[in-house]
């Protein structure tokens, strides 16, 4: 029985990744384009790093978008101030998001539920605020622009991912793989399963002996070193940050991913992120109030869709 | 050296006092039961030898240290392993993966983002020996929260084996279970206390199985010590009949 | 200078005071149903802009007393429809769906009412200026403060003499045994829950009085809130009322000296708090006491 489900697993993973990686070729004719799916992957990173709190820990981040949009901004400022080069962009840009968790989480991880919830989402609203205000370094409300993506300089050949939207994908498609696999085997490793175990109760786990503000504090970092690099990602995606991404209600979003793709599987988050980003992208083409759209979808979601569309799959395909 | 000795302790939860000055000491290899009627302190006394509450005031000492205000965590790499009254299980994982954390976090695993394929096998090769022992090698792949109380029950005894702890703490291990699932457990613990020669304290409610299993019992009545000894001289005590046959006249 | 303090800290007060009526709602809901009501700013245009639409027949006093009971009214609507299949479900749940319904209130505000700000007229004499030398208090800053100290007041005696006031605080400690108990537990929570609500649509009235109306504001007032209740310590309402005053006295001093970061001192109170003491100023000990 367990093989059967093990190759079912791997099927369905080489499916994702054949659809992933074909993404130019099989989104223009769909009447699409792959800019979108660019946009796909760093979003559904970010929302795939909510759900690494979320699904497997347990633990309800409403503030994870001040994470995504230091990243950002890490991302920008380094290339604006540091160094042309896309790769540093992306480790200063994952440090800063991770940093500024792994500070912060130490004030909130005894909080639990919706007061974790709560103090995540006021906490995360200093940076938007920083964000904001200190416009001689960020831009303020108009946002950090005058940066751009660099070609990956390889010394004997590098690869123009500016202009080209296929080889930028691909760059994309490279580091979201990167950040999965290193997600994936953490799940898979005995701090993984701790995280697990806290999720399905905390008390049992504490008196296994695992010191549980230090483990949700430990994934708490993670998910905003994760969260740090797909801000990074979504800087050079732009090649513009703004405060908008680091507002609570960019988190919502993100959380919102995660619910309605299914946040108790890996996968889910992503898919949810692609129902939201081309439902958001046709709904803003159509009507100026397409906020109340997103909005009825929440509702929508919470109240009849809870397990999310790889939940509702998944008991089809079970009865 | 007795193995834990408690030293007057007591608790106080506003006005009301939970527990009122116990000592007690318990020494390797015994195994002791705390009884008492309903609401005489006995799960308060648990939850500050675990280290879920803290007394107000005394002392705990376990092999020699002092642990009285010790995280529980800390308390259990120390060896006190506990279970709940209300069985506390991992429901939605399956029976191998909650006592392969247990397993996991016994042996120090606990922050490794990776894991060996040697430390991987010995771990399986432990999991594969807890579920022999309690017989739940075929109900290792099912979600344990889908489980009869028995067995989810005997996966807890097993997660806290799994900690290799050198005192066990059993708070009421057969409440709300049938004769048979009592029958079963009372045997698992019993053959963890005879062949592991394992530190066992545990309360419990039915007589028979206090009666069967306890080296030595101690009675609290009303947050206070009632009377402690072997169980022949607790059945003859009268004090122990007057609290019990009081409660059950009045 | 020390009028320009007076007045900066009189100020603060002013808005500390309204922070505190809108926390209080959000806390009332948090604590009993565990529901972090995203809305809550969004009830509070609504209240406003109901009291818009009536003034002109009832007059601002009628608004009033009409526009909150009415708000609460769409609040136990809210709750019952929407709210109270979640009760029990992940928290998480009711958090997405009121944070959902904030961006249909904000959407159907604007559609209803138009995104251009608008005026609220309050009586002639409240308008006025206290005298010439506290030009800053109008007479509407003081009855603003008056009509919040008469709302708390208020509050606080229905919670400790009633008996649904003490069922709603034996609800907070232990929704379970106040369920044993027989009580009508769905019925608590939709009353707890107008209630609140209630308390954003007074708030949205007062705030249109003073800052006129536009269909984002709630959204601006609801941050201030959360940190009004994190200082104070969840759990608590007296500490609800005490962070609402600290962080709108503090943000109000801030203005003196350093104006650019007056609000951010409320997050820096936040932090400063949270690092003292966890639980926040009167967290989680004394519930209500």
């Amino acid at each position: 029985m367990s093989n059967q489900v093990n190759a079912r697993k791997l099927i369905a993973l080489a499916c994702i990744w054949a659809v992933l990686l074909l993404v130019p070729y099989w989104m223009p004719p769909l009447g699409g384009y792959t800019a979108l799916g660019t946009r796909v992957l760093v979003l559904g990173l970010a929302a795939m790093s909510v759900n690494f709190l979320l699904g497997f820990t347990g633990v309800l981040s409403f503030g994870h978008a001040a994470y995504f949009g230091l990243g950002a901004y890490g991302a920008g400022l380094s290339l604006k101030f540091l160094a042309p080069s896309t790769s540093i962009s992306l480790l200063m840009g994952m440090l800063l998001g991770g940093l500024a968790g792994a500070l912060l989480g130490t004030l909130i991880v005894r909080r639990r539920g919706v007061y974790f919830a709560m103090v995540t989402i006021a906490f995360g609203q200093v940076f938007y605020y920083i964000a904001f205000q200190w416009s001689s370094l960020t831009g303020g409300d108009d946002g950090l622009r005058g940066f751009s993506r660099q070609p990956l300089d390889f010394g004997l050949f590098s690869i123009d991912i500016l202009s080209n939207t296929n080889n930028f994908y691909y760059f994309v498609l490279f580091c979201f793989a990167l950040v999965v696999a290193v997600m994936g085997f953490i799940l898979r490793s005995p701090f993984g399963r701790t995280m697990l175990a806290i999720r399905e109760n905390e008390r049992r786990a504490r008196f296994l002996g695992i010191p549980v503000e230090r483990h949700i504090w430990i994934a708490f970092t993670l998910s905003c070193f994760f969260m740090g690099f797909a801000g990074a990602l979504y800087a050079l995606l732009n090649n513009f940050a703004d405060p908008k991404g680091l507002h609570f209600s960019q988190s919502g979003d993100f959380v919102m991913m995660a619910v309605m793709g299914g946040m108790r599987s890996f996968w889910g988050p992503l898919l949810g992120a692609a129902v939201f980003v081309i439902l958001q992208d046709y709904l803003s083409s159509i009507t100026v109030n397409w906020m109340s759209f997103v909005g009825l979808l929440f509702v929508i979601v919470v109240l009849f869709f809870p397990r999310g569309l790889l939940g509702v799959v998944r008991r089809k395909l079970v009865s | 050296m007795s193995l834990l000795r408690v030293d007057n302790v007591s608790k106080h939860f506003g006005n009301l006092i939970a527990v009122d000055d116990i000592s007690m000491t318990v020494e390797p290899g015994e195994l002791r039961a705390v009884i008492g009627p309903n609401g005489a302190g006995k799960t308060t006394f648990f939850n500050m030898i675990s280290g879920f509450l803290t007394p107000s005031s005394g002392h705990i000492v376990f092999d020699g240290e002092d642990i009285t205000s010790l995280l529980p965590a800390r308390r259990v790499w120390r060896g006190i392993a506990r279970t709940f009254q209300i069985t506390e299980v991992f429901p939605e994982l399956t029976v191998r993966e909650n006592m392969r954390i247990a397993v996991e976090s016994a042996s120090g695993f606990r922050l490794r983002l990776w894991q060996s394929r040697e430390d991987d096998g010995e771990v399986r090769a432990r999991v594969i020996d807890l579920l022999k022992m309690s017989g739940l090698t075929e109900k290792a792949d099912r979600l344990v929260g889908e489980l009869a109380h028995g067995d989810q029950r005997a996966t807890e005894i097993m997660m806290a084996l799994a900690l290799k702890p050198r005192l066990l703490l059993l708070d009421e291990p057969t409440a709300g279970m049938g004769d048979q699932e009592t029958y079963d457990i009372t045997q698992l613990i019993r053959k963890l206390h005879r062949d592991q020669k394992l530190t066992i304290v545990l309360i419990e409610h039915d007589m028979r199985v206090v009666f069967h299993l306890a080296d030595r019992i101690m009675v609290l009545a009303e947050g206070k010590m009632l009377a402690e000894g072997t169980p022949q001289e607790i059945a003859a005590n009268e004090a122990v009949q007057a609290a019990y046959l009081g409660k059950a006249a009045a | 200078m020390l009028q320009l303090l007076l007045f900066n800290v009189t100020n603060g007060l002013i808005i500390g005071a309204f922070y505190v009526l809108m926390a209080l709602g959000l806390s009332l809901i948090l604590n009993l149903s565990n529901v972090i009501n995203f809305a809550h700013g969004g009830f509070l245009v609504v209240g406003g802009y109901i009291a818009y639409t009536i003034t002109p027949y009832v007059g601002f006093w009628g608004a009033l007393l009409i526009a909150p009971p009415l708000t609460a009214a769409i609040g136990l609507l809210v709750e019952r429809v929407l709210i109270r299949p979640l009760y029990g479900r992940d928290p998480l749940y009711s958090l997405l769906l009121t944070f959902g319904l904030a961006f249909i209130f904000e959407d159907g505000t604007r559609f209803i009412w138009g995104a251009q700000g608008k005026p609220v007229t309050v009586p002639a004499f409240l308008a006025q200026p206290l005298s010439n030398e506290f030009f800053f208090i109008t007479g509407y800053r003081l009855f603003m403060v008056a009509t919040v100290a008469v709302a708390v007041t208020l509050l606080f005696v229905l919670l400790r003499y009633t008996r649904l006031g003490i069922r709603i605080r034996a609800g907070t400690l232990d929704l379970e045994t106040v369920s044993a108990l027989g009580v009508n537990v769905g019925l608590l929570r939709s009353l707890n829950f107008a209630a609140g609500i209630y308390l954003a649509g007074l708030s949205g009235v007062l705030a249109a009085g003073q800052l006129g109306l536009e269909p984002t504001m709630g959204a601006g007032l609801l941050m201030p809130s959360f940190i009004a209740i994190i200082v104070g310590g969840i759990g608590s309402l007296t500490g609800t009322l005490l962070g609402g005053l600290l962080i709108g006295v503090a943000s109000g001093i801030t203005a003196v000296f350093l104006p650019a970061a007056s609000e951010a001192i409320m997050y820096v109170l936040m932090a400063v708090v949270l690092l003292i003491r966890p639980r926040g100023l009167l967290g989680e000990e004394g519930m209500m006491t």
